[in-house]
C-alpha cells in the first residue's frame, strides 16, 4: 500500500513516542478476579513496539480475559497496565480505543446489519473529527474528512482483498470473510497495538494460511504491534516473535517461540503431568 | 362514481392521515429501542411535555409560576411577550436536548448492563415524573396549539370530489384535514432525513452500530453514552413533532400522552426495530380501524375505532411475532 506524503495522511498513533523495540505495553502484577473465581493472578509481561505477541495456554488460563483487561472491558482488582509511558488501572474502553488500543473477537463482533464498508468505516471513529451538526448538514470540512476516511478505508479494504464483498451485509457472509472484515474494522483505527483474540480459530488451512499472511503483512508494512491469542501451535510458532505462557490464571513461560516450547511447565499444561 | 366508492376513498384516505399520526409516536420507539433495547414508556408523555413547552414558550408563560406565586405570594403568570412559532420550536428543541442530557447523566448511566425489564420501568418512573413535572411547569389547563399550520377541510377538495359522484346523489364532497395532509408530508420529511443522516455521517454509522452490538461499539472507540444522548435527543424531537402534530389537532391536554398506547399495535405490526416499519404499521393501523369502523361497526354498535387496532396486534403476534419489518428471531439453544 503506498502512502500518501500528505501529513493528514500520516498515522497519528504510530507516532507514539515509543522508539521500535521500546516497551509499548506493560502489564504488571495484575490479578482479576469475579467473585471467588480468580481469572488472573499476579501476571506481568510486556509487548514490545513492533513486533508479534502470542498469548497461549489451554482453555480457562485467562487469556481473553487479560486482552479484556488491556483494552478496557475489564478493571484489574490489582496491578497497573502502562500503555505509551501512561499507567492506569481503571480505563473506559472508548479512552482505550482512543490511545490506539483496537481489538478484534474470538467469537466475532461485527455490526451484522451493516456493510462491509460501514463496519470497517466505523474503525475510523476515533480518528473523527468533525462534529454532529456539521455532519447533519453534509457539507465543507465534515464532507471533507468524510471521504478522506473512505478513501482510507478503501486502502484497508484493497490490502485484505475483500472489494468483492464492500456492499454485502456482514451477517451474510461466511465466517473466515467475517473475521477478516473484522481484522479490517480493527486497522481502520490505524492502532498502535493491534490484539487479536483467536484470528484463526475455526479456519480451514488455506484461511489461515491467509490471515497468517495478513498479520505479517500487518506488521511488517504497517510497523503495526501485534499481541494475539491463538490455539494453533504451528501458526504461533511460526508467526510470533515472543509467547508468554498462562495457565490457570498464571503466568507460567515467557520468551522465544523456541525457549517456549522447551519449558517444562509449558509441555506439562499442554500434555498434562503423569500421575506418580 | 358511486357514492359509496368515494366513502371508501375517503375513509381510506382519511385512515391514512391517522397513521401517518400513530407513526409520529411510533418512530420515537423505534429510535430508542433500536439504539438501546429500551422500550421507552414514556414516549408519549415526552410528546405531550414538548408541546406543552411550546405552547408556555410562545405564548410567554412564566414556568413553575403556580409554584413561584404560591410560595412568594405573588400574581406572576406571563412575561408579556408572545415569540414567534420559529423560536419557540427551537427553544423547545433546546429543552428537549437539555432533558435527553440530564436523563442519560441522572438515570440511564446508572443503569448501564441492567436487564431490559430495569431500563423499561426507569421509563416508566420517567412518564410518571414528566407528566407530574409538566403540570407543574405550565399547569395542568388544556391549551390550544397554533404555530401557523393550515387546519380545516379543504373547499376545493369537496368541490372537485362532489363533481366525481353520479349525478343527483347526496354526496357532499370529500372531507380531508389540511393539518393531516401537513403531517403526512411532515412525516415522510423526517424518516428521509433521519434514514439520510443514519446512512451518510458518522454519527449515523455509530447509531447504526451501538443498535448492533454494544461491545463491538465500545471496542472501535463510540461512548455509548454520547450515543445515548444523542439518541433520546432525537427522539426528543420526533416527540416535538408528534407533540406539534397532535397538540393543533385536539389541544394540548394530558391525555395526549395516551396516544404512546395507540403507538404499541403499529409497532407490534411494523417491528420494533424498523423504521419504515413504524410508517406502514402505522398506515395499516389508521386504515384497518377507519375501514372497520365504517363496515363492521353498524353491526355491533360502533366505536371499533377504540379497540380494533389491539385485535390486529393479537392476531398479529400469534403469526408474526417480529412484525412485518423487523428482525427475525432466532434463538439458538
Amino acid at each position: 500500500m503506498n502512502r500518501a506524503v500528505n501529513p493528514r495522511d500520516l498515522n497519528v498513533h504510530h507516532d507514539d513516542g515509543v522508539a521500535k523495540g521500546d516497551v509499548l505495553l506493560e502489564v504488571k502484577d495484575v490479578s482479576l478476579r469475579f467473585g471467588g473465581v480468580k481469572a488472573i493472578t499476579k501476571i506481568s509481561f510486556d509487548v514490545r513496539k513492533g513486533e508479534i505477541r502470542a498469548i497461549i495456554g489451554p482453555n480457562g488460563a485467562g487469556k481473553t480475559s487479560m486482552l479484556n483487561v488491556i483494552n478496557g472491558f475489564y478493571t484489574p482488582q490489582e496491578g497497573t497496565i502502562t500503555f505509551r509511558g501512561v499507567e492506569r488501572r481503571a480505563m473506559r474502553t472508548t479512552d482505550a480505543a482512543r490511545q490506539g488500543i483496537a481489538r478484534t473477537f474470538q467469537n466475532i463482533a461485527l455490526f451484522k446489519g451493516m456493510t462491509t464498508l460501514d463496519n470497517i468505516m466505523t474503525g475510523r471513529i476515533t480518528l473523527q473529527k468533525s462534529n454532529i451538526f456539521a455532519q447533519a448538514i453534509w457539507r465543507g470540512p465534515a464532507l471533507r474528512e468524510e471521504l478522506e476516511h473512505r478513501h482510507r478505508v478503501e486502502e484497508i479494504i484493497d490490502f485484505l482483498e475483500i472489494q468483492h464483498i464492500r456492499k454485502v451485509p456482514v451477517g451474510r457472509l461466511p465466517y473466515g470473510l467475517q473475521k477478516r472484515v473484522e481484522l479490517g474494522r480493527a486497522l481502520a483505527a490505524e492502532p498502535a497495538l493491534l490484539l487479536l483474540d483467536e484470528p484463526m480459530a475455526g479456519m480451514n488451512l488455506e484461511e489461515k494460511e491467509d490471515m497468517s499472511r495478513f498479520i505479517l503483512d500487518v506488521n511488517s508494512q504497517f510497523g503495526t504491534t501485534i499481541a494475539l491469542i491463538e490455539h494453533d501451535m504451528g501458526v504461533v510458532m511460526d508467526i510470533s516473535d515472543r509467547v508468554v505462557v498462562l495457565d490457570y490464571g498464571r503466568k507460567i513461560g515467557d520468551g522465544s517461540p523456541d525457549e517456549v516450547s522447551k519449558n517444562q511447565d509449558v509441555i506439562d499444561a499442554y500434555l498434562g503431568v503423569p500421575h506418580e | 362514481m358511486s357514492p359509496a366508492f368515494l366513502y371508501f376513498l375517503e375513509t381510506v384516505l382519511n385512515g391514512l392521515m391517522t397513521g401517518v399520526m400513530y407513526s409520529l409516536v411510533a418512530l420515537g420507539f423505534v429510535l430508542i429501542f433500536k439504539a438501546s433495547g429500551i422500550f421507552n414508556f414514556a414516549q408519549g408523555v415526552m410528546a405531550l411535555f414538548a408541546a406543552l413547552t411550546l405552547v408556555g414558550l410562545q405564548t410567554g408563560q412564566v414556568p413553575f409560576s403556580h409554584l413561584i406565586n404560591a410560595i412568594f405570594g405573588t400574581e406572576f403568570h406571563h412575561f408579556g411577550w408572545t415569540l414567534p412559532a420559529f423560536v419557540a420550536v427551537v427553544g423547545t428543541l433546546v429543552v428537549m436536548v437539555a432533558f435527553a442530557y440530564l436523563f442519560e447523566k441522572l438515570v440511564l448511566k446508572h443503569l448501564v448492563n441492567q436487564e431490559p425489564i430495569i431500563l423499561f420501568m426507569a421509563t416508566i418512573g420517567l412518564a410518571y415524573f414528566l407528566e407530574g413535572f409538566g403540570d407543574l411547569m405550565w399547569g395542568a389547563d388544556i391549551k390550544a396549539l397554533d404555530i401557523g399550520i393550515p387546519s380545516g377541510g379543504s373547499f376545493w377538495l369537496e368541490d372537485v370530489t362532489r363533481e366525481w359522484a353520479t349525478e343527483g346523489s347526496d354526496y357532499f364532497g370529500m372531507y380531508i384535514d389540511k393539518l393531516d395532509v401537513v403531517a403526512a408530508l411532515v412525516a415522510v420529511a423526517l424518516v428521509l432525513v433521519l434514514t439520510l443522516f443514519s446512512q451518510y455521517t458518522a454519527t449515523g454509522r455509530a447509531l447504526r452500530a451501538v443498535a448492533d452490538d454494544h461491545q463491538a461499539a465500545m471496542s472501535v472507540g463510540i461512548s455509548l453514552r454520547n450515543i445515548w444522548v444523542i439518541v433520546w435527543s432525537i427522539a426528543g424531537f420526533v416527540a416535538l413533532v408528534a407533540g406539534i402534530m397532535w397538540g393543533a389537532k385536539s389541544g394540548v391536554q394530558f391525555s395526549l400522552s395516551l396516544i404512546a398506547l395507540k403507538a404499541l399495535p403499529v409497532l407490534i405490526l411494523g417491528g420494533f426495530t424498523s423504521i419504515p416499519g413504524a410508517i406502514v404499521g402505522g398506515l395499516i393501523i389508521g386504515v384497518g380501524e377507519k375501514l372497520a369502523e365504517l363496515y363492521v361497526g353498524p353491526f355491533v354498535g360502533g366505536a371499533i375505532e377504540n379497540w380494533f387496532a389491539y385485535v390486529v396486534a393479537l392476531v398479529f403476534l400469534l403469526f408474526r411475532p417480529q412484525g412485518l419489518f423487523g428482525e427475525k428471531i432466532i434463538e439458538r439453544v
